[in-house]
């Protein structure tokens, strides 16, 4: 048997975050289970671009839209779910093209090997 | 800057920069916190300082409302055995003491320059477990901190003419 450190590890980190958000989705507001998957979304985004250690153009719009959209969560309910609605399009016409788009490569990810 | 300025002033900020925090503003900091009133001045809490950047890491894993990388975070907790001298309206009394320190904490970094935020979106099993935090001791509330890379524009209050009422329910108050 080997062993390895796992804290640092992305998917990791993404399944830590799902478990403790189902829990907190019990007792929390019910906006905040579509907050909490949109985060998810978004570090699933970046678990996606690691791979192709790029930037993806459609993405980092999904990723913007995503930022917006929490923005709203406590100040704008009705902005909140137009986001949602926004965001559904976005990655509806993604899957209807089958394709993305690379960004230049990005030092951040050539830099860490990442 | 006056009081109002800082009560004005203090954000939610979930956003930080690389720059570390001072141990004497930390420490200033939780001295806001333990001068909070308390009921009964039963002081029913234990605040936890994170500064370990690797355990702040584990912390964030197991508290989905925390964003950004903080360069700290205090857990307040209260201490169940202490709560218990206040009756049974011990724990609810505790948890009202513990958000007057969280503020006094938060307005006390603010006017330092750092930024903070409340955070309850955490899971007290999982954070129990990674602190070592007995079985008579409760977390309630997070509140992280560090310099903020932006501080956010000001959410929306409601309006004084209608959150207060004047002598009965109901009645606006005028200015
Ligand atoms: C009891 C309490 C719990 C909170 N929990 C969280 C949290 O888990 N995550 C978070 O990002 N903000 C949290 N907040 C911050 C609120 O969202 C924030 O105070 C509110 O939107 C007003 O913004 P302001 O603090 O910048 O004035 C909490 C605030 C309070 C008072």
């Amino acid at each position: 048997m080997s062993m390895a450190k796992i804290s640092e590890d992305e998917h990791f980190q993404l399944l830590a975050f799902l478990l403790t958000s189902a829990r907190g989705c019990v007792d929390e507001p019910a906006i905040y289970g579509p907050l909490r998957l949109i985060d998810a979304a978004e570090r699933l985004i970046n678990i996606i671009e690691g791979k192709h250690q790029r930037k993806v153009v459609e993405l980092e719009e999904i990723r913007e839209l995503i930022q917006k959209a929490r923005d709203y969560v406590v100040t704008n309910e009705e902005e909140f779910i137009k986001a949602l609605d926004q965001l559904t399009l976005k990655i509806s016409r993604i899957i209807k093209r089958d394709v993305i788009t690379f960004g230049p490569t990005n030092s951040q990810y050539t830099k860490n090997g990442k | 800057m006056d009081v109002l300025e800082i009560i004005k002033g203090r954000r939610s900020v979930r956003s930080f920069s690389d720059k570390a925090i001072p141990k004497e503003s930390l420490y200033a900091i939780l001295e806001a916190g333990i001068w909070a009133p308390s009921g009964s001045n039963i002081q029913p809490w234990e605040f936890i300082l994170v500064d370990d950047p690797g355990l702040i890491k584990k912390v964030k894993l197991v508290s989905p409302g925390l964003y950004g990388l903080p360069k700290a975070l205090i857990v307040l907790c209260f201490n169940k055995k202490r709560s218990e001298k206040a009756g049974r309206i011990g724990p609810s009394l505790a948890v009202m003491d513990i958000s007057m320190a969280a503020q006094n904490m938060m307005l006390m970094a603010y006017s330092l320059g750092i930024g903070s935020c409340p955070i309850a979106s955490f899971n007290k099993i999982a954070l129990k477990e990674l602190l070592s935090i007995p079985e008579e001791v409760e977390p309630v509330l997070m509140v992280s901190l560090g310099y903020p890379s932006r501080w956010p524009e000001p959410p929306h209050r409601r309006p004084i003419e209608e959150v207060v009422h004047l002598n009965v329910y109901g009645q606006n108050l005028r200015r």
